[in-house]
């Protein structure tokens, strides 16, 4: 129990949260957690997909496997998915996928009777459960149905017909995309921006503006009243380091200073809307935790050792 | 109206005991080679295009027609001259013979062009029309084959010719042996077909040319009358040649007479030349008064609404179509405002010098020229929609893109020929960064959630067929209902029961997709009904499937062959998600392969959440200066962020059918990117930023045919060949790797010996002989008396055992055969 103590207290602050999006702050950590979390997120964060699809009747323009592709990649909601089992150690049914603790069971039949092309989509597809059905999209606000159909899967036209079963199971993004949770999971270094007051005065406000608008994206602005230089938006910075190429054409090197801060990030979570952003990212922590348990485990092993070095010594330090 | 005539070599013919014209003809030839001869500058160029001929599918046809009819009124008449020679003439006369459907078939199937009457003797002049791809087809339409032999170490026919401006694709040849011989037409290139002569002729003369006929001496030589040649045949003179061609050309705008005859006045040479014959090469040009268009705002008006099409503006003497040797006479401005009062024409457009193929490459004229010809070798071969009946079609081999999408830099060629509706590739979001050292030599590193998603996904499609043979003796070959309790059934599963595979079904290898049986004797005629034949006296003759598992059977159609016999054609598909090796190219002669596919979280990002689907290594463009996809890249990224297609016309800046970098620029900018296109980015193994901006955006990604599934191979052991015992050659023969000459040169410079050996003979051909070293001969073993016997010494005293290839001995034994004795001498190692 020696030994530096490299724990810190991260902090999250978040900004914005909706279904499907949300935007924190993550303070007080580095880099490596900052990435675990996101690739986390991305490849590990269980859901519900569609993973075995019997044909019956297709007689649309799309094969077989295009249409199971399809079926695939359609988010089913996977509220459910961290508390049920992978099928392939799930000891009902010896690993086979088809019982009810492992796998959810769709039915899609669709025939084609009028002139009229008949778009097949998501909301075609009956589940067997009722808390994993494909994610609807429709806004709530509107109300005009015929608009809010599914994700379309084919398009039929009179006398075609698909009738199909589908088996959706467990699995992660790094096995197959389909089961990533996450649409978009990046971050940013949050900028830290200092102008040099001073030098910015020795500026006409014909040159500040020009310096002003060199940036590409909006983060500084002229305050309309004392004429000064200030910045409107520091994390719309894409450190594209123009404003400071700026200031050096200009004859004003040091102009302003913009430092990445390094123990400061900046989330967006993007939902495919297999889970909520917010559960996305309780789930990732959750699982971050596990593995990191699983490391714990074998702390006294020699392998542990062998395996983790100095990190099984921090572990245990820690 | 004389003197107009000629032999099918178009030469001048003697019209009954006047030679004048013939005579005349021959000085004019006589005074060329002198000019020729005194003056280098007089020499004719063979390679100018303008006196070249192409040849249509008609003319070959006709020719051939006329050929095969000649033949068949002589056999007629051989048949009728018999017929007469016997007594009963009354009886029924049949004359009808099939020499011209034969004849047609059989030219038409072979492509060998053969015409003893017109002394032609061609092959390979049909060709299969290439449906790998809509591009491939495309291009396959506008190719230009010459007649000469290619070895030729000949560069001038090779060359870019400049008089194939706007006639023949400059971009568009093959690399090797036929490069710059087999070339492609032009977007705008028309070949004209041959016109009636005889109202052409009249009508010259009708327009003061002079028949020589009438001239004297004196007159034939006024200095300023020009000789007026129409197809290559002299109509006679004229004095005022200018006043002659403008009246001509007045004629034709008028469309009094065919859009496609010209008229060139050659001042060296002192002639006119009139052409109507067909073959020729033409383009239509805005015809020009003083330099001021034809075409004015409001006929574009009616263009654009639709009220006036092409044609209307050929009609009106708006447009007008020029030859090669007619372009001569005219003075074409590129564009409207560099015409001067001297112009006579105005190009329609400069990027429809390149053909269809070269067409679909984004700003082309950015590019070093052999990439544009390399990218439209290359187009050809890219996966996408073949045609909007392509999953109808019964191709023996059809490569299809599962989502192919239009680029998003597009050109006007694209839009005009319909790539747009039928893609070959998607818009790729493209890294050039280098990447974990799996992306040296252009290789590709690909993201694998944008497989997962269907990037690059492909399907294979492939024709098998089984015909139900029927043979000589009546008897025919039976599919028979399979038999669910046999050893085979295990491999029948995807039978139905009429014994016959199933659409749907997925394929393992070694499934029998066609349950069929052979009599076991075809020749000797049966007695009585064949059909009963007992179940012995068949034997199976079921096809098996020979693939790599995962295939499905798309459709079973049962027609019947030429020779009546039923045949069952299964199309079967195979849908492919890239994987390692699998080719891939932009388009702009960029080929590369897959070097590795890395998972989503481990590729770079940007803080906006953009990641890319490619990477591509920045090795890539020093040497090969492909500049035009730099600023496809950028074009397209403000492409999807102002969601507008932008364009990338060969030359289209000027007229705005290619957005320049400046604005494509101004658009990334106020959608928040970085003018130059680079993105700063986060590694997504660290988290940490890149050191270096990265250039990032779409580019257009055509997936190729190339598949390593299809060209992977290794074996241990396997089959060999009968003859010499080695191991058999090539992939479809499961045939082994060879250490050939320059691989063994290397073993013996490191002295590996035994490697060699083993190499070379062990693992090859190895086969025990019994050499007698008494006369060195090859002996054999007796397995009676246990030992090896020497046949010429008729003992087997001194025979020794010993190894050596099964392909020596078999070169002893044939030397043998030839009476030359190869004797052994063998000593102790
Ligand atoms: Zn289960
Ligand atoms: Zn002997």
């Amino acid at each position: 129990m020696e030994g530096a103590s490299y724990a810190r207290m991260p902090r999250v602050k978040i900004r914005e949260l909706k279904d499907d999006y949300a935007k924190f702050e993550l303070r007080d950590t580095d880099a490596s957690i900052a990435n675990a979390l996101r690739r986390v997120m991305i490849a590990e964060v269980p859901t519900i997909a569609i993973d075995l699809v019997e044909i019956e009747v297709n007689s649309s323009v799309l094969n077989d496997e295009f249409i199971a592709h399809r079926l695939g990649l359609i988010p089913l909601t996977s509220e459910r998915a961290m508390s049920m089992r992978f099928s392939r150690d799930c000891d009902a049914c010896d690993g086979d996928g088809q019982c009810e603790f492992c796998s959810v069971e769709f039915h899609l039949r669709v025939k084609c009777m009028t002139d009229q092309t008949l778009d097949v989509s998501s909301k075609d597809l009956y589940s067997s459960d009722h808390s994993v059905v494909p994610v609807d999209f429709s806004d709530p606000a509107a109300t005009d149905s015929s608009e809010n159909r599914g994700v379309i899967i084919v398009k039929l036209r009179r006398g075609q017909e698909l009738r199909l079963r589908a088996i959706a199971r467990k699995g992660i993004g790094k096995d197959h995309a389909k089961w990533s949770p996450a649409a978009t999971v990046t971050f940013m270094y949050e900028p830290e921006i200092h102008i040099n007051e001073d030098l910015m005065e020795t500026l006409t406000l014909e040159e500040k503006r020009e310096w002003v608008d060199s940036s590409p994206t909006r983060v500084f602005d002229i305050d309309p009243v004392t004429q000064q230089v200030m910045v409107v938006d520091s994390e719309a910075y894409s450190y594209d380091d123009e404003v400071i190429k700026k200031a050096e054409a200009m004859g004003k090197p040091g102009l302003v200073e913009i430092i990445a801060k390094q123990d400061s990030f900046i989330f967006t979570v993007e939902s495919t809307g297999a889970i909520k952003a917010s559960q996305l990212v309780l789930n990732a922590i959750e699982i971050l935790k596990q593995k990191l348990d699983a490391v714990r485990l074998s702390e006294d092993t020699v392998e542990a050792d062998d395996q983790f070095g100095e990190l099984g010594a921090h572990m245990r330090g820690g | 109206m004389d003197g107009g005539w000629k032999t099918d070599d178009g030469i001048q013919m003697v019209d009954g005991d006047n030679f004048r014209p013939k005579c005349i003809y021959v000085a004019v030839m006589m005074r060329r080679i002198m000019d020729a001869i005194l003056n280098k500058d007089a020499m004719d160029d063979k390679d100018y295009v303008g006196n070249k001929r192409l040849e249509l599918s008609g003319q070959l046809i006709s020719l051939l027609f006329e050929d095969l009819f000649k033949s068949m009124t002589t056999e007629v008449k051989n048949l009728t001259d018999k017929m007469l020679d016997k007594p009963d003439k009354a009886r029924n006369f049949d004359m009808s013979t099939n020499i011209i459907t034969l004849g047609l078939e059989r030219t038409l199937s072979t492509g060998n062009f053969e015409i003893k009457r017109f002394r032609m003797e061609r092959k390979g002049m049909t060709q299969v029309l290439q449906r790998l791809s809509f591009i491939g087809a495309m291009g396959h339409m506008t190719r230009v084959s010459p007649q000469f032999e290619k070895s030729r170490k000949v560069s001038g026919p090779r060359a870019l010719q400049p008089s194939q401006w706007g006639m023949l694709c400059p971009c568009d040849t093959p690399e090797g042996e036929a490069c710059g011989l087999v070339k492609n037409l032009a977007l705008m290139t028309h070949v004209t077909t041959d016109e009636e002569e005889g109202p052409l002729i009249s009508m010259c003369y009708l327009l003061g040319v002079e028949d020589l006929e009438l001239l004297s001496a004196e007159e034939l030589h006024t200095p300023d009358s020009f000789l007026v040649i129409f197809n290559g045949l002299i109509l006679g003179k004229h004095r005022k040649p200018l006043r002659f061609a403008a009246a001509i050309r007045k004629l034709r705008r008028d469309g009094k007479i065919g859009e496609f005859v010209s008229v060139y006045v050659n001042e060296k040479q002192h002639c006119v030349y009139l052409a109507s014959d067909g073959g020729r090469v033409c383009r239509p040009l805005v015809i020009a008064d003083k330099g001021i268009s034809r075409i004015k705002q409001h006929h574009m008006k009616e263009l654009v609404d639709g009220v006036r099409t092409f044609d209307d503006f050929l009609r009106d003497g708006l447009l007008e179509y020029l030859d090669v040797n007619e372009e001569n006479n005219a003075l074409i401005a590129l564009y409207e405002g560099d015409a001067t009062s001297e112009t006579t024409h105005i190009e329609i457009e400069p990027f429809t010098i390149l053909g269809v193929i070269a067409g679909l490459i984004p700003y082309p004229h950015h590019n070093q020229s052999p990439r544009n010809t390399y990218q439209c070798a290359m187009g050809k071969q890219a996966m996408g929609n073949i045609a909007y009946n392509q999953l109808r079609r019964m191709d023996s081999l059809l490569y299809l893109l599962v989502y192919p999408q239009r680029p998003l830099l597009t050109t006007k060629t694209i839009e005009l020929v319909g790539y747009d509706k039928l893609g070959a590739g998607q818009n790729a979001t493209v890294a050039v960064m280098s990447y974990s050292g799996y992306d040296i030599e252009d290789a590709i590193v690909m993201n694998k959630a944008s497989l997962d998603r269907g990037f690059g996904r492909c399907i294979v499609m492939k024709k098998y067929s089984a015909v139900i043979q029927k043979h000589s003796n009546d008897t025919s070959d039976r599919i028979l209902r399979p038999n669910r309790t046999a050893d085979t059934a295990g491999r029948m599963q995807i039978l139905d029961d009429d014994g016959i595979a199933a659409p749907g079904e997925i394929l393992k290898p070694f499934d029998i997709y066609v349950n069929k049986q052979s009599p076991i004797d075809t020749r000797t005629p049966k007695s009585g009904s064949a059909a009963n034949l007992p179940d012995s006296a068949y034997r199976s003759n079921a096809q098996s499937f020979k693939g790599h598992g995962g295939e499905v059977i798309d459709r079973v159609v049962l027609c019947s062959d030429k020779d009546k016999n039923m045949c069952i054609k299964f199309l079967i598909r195979h849908t492919r998600r890239p994987e390692l090796g699998d080719k891939f190219s932009s388009r702009h002669g960029q080929k590369g392969v897959c070097g590795t596919i890395v998972q989503q979280e481990d590729f770079p990002f940007s803080e906006k959440g953009i990641c890319p689907d490619l990477i591509m290594n920045p090795h890539g463009f020093p040497s090969r200066m492909t500049v035009g996809k730099m600023i496809e890249l950028l074009g397209g990224k403000a492409g999807v962020s102002c969601g507008r297609f932008h364009y990338g016309s060969a030359f289209g800046e000027r007229s705005g059918h290619a957005d320049k970098v400046e604005a494509i620029s101004e658009t990334l900018v106020s959608k928040g990117f970085n003018y130059s296109g680079k993105d700063f980015i986060y590694s997504g193994i660290t988290g940490c930023p890149l050191q270096a901006y990265i250039f990032m955006g779409p580019i257009y990604y055509q997936k190729l045919k190339h598949m390593v599934l299809d060209k992977m191979h290794a074996r241990g052991s396997g089959p060999r060949v009968m003859l010499t015992r080695q191991p058999t050659e090539g992939r479809a023969r499961n045939g082994g790797l060879r250490v050939g000459e320059m691989e063994r040169d290397c073993l013996i410079a490191y002295g590996a010996s035994m490697l060699i050996y083993e190499r070379l003979m062990l693992s090859s051909d190895p086969f025990e002989v019994q050499v007698c070293t008494a006369c060195g001969l090859l002996g054999y073993y007796n397995h009676k008396l246990k030992t090896g016997i020497c046949s010429s010494c008729k003992n087997g005293d001194n025979i020794s055992t010993m190894k050596l290839p099964y392909a020596c001995k078999l070169m002893i034994q044939e030397l043998q055969s030839m009476n030359i004795v190869p004797r052994l001498k063998l000593a102790d190692a």
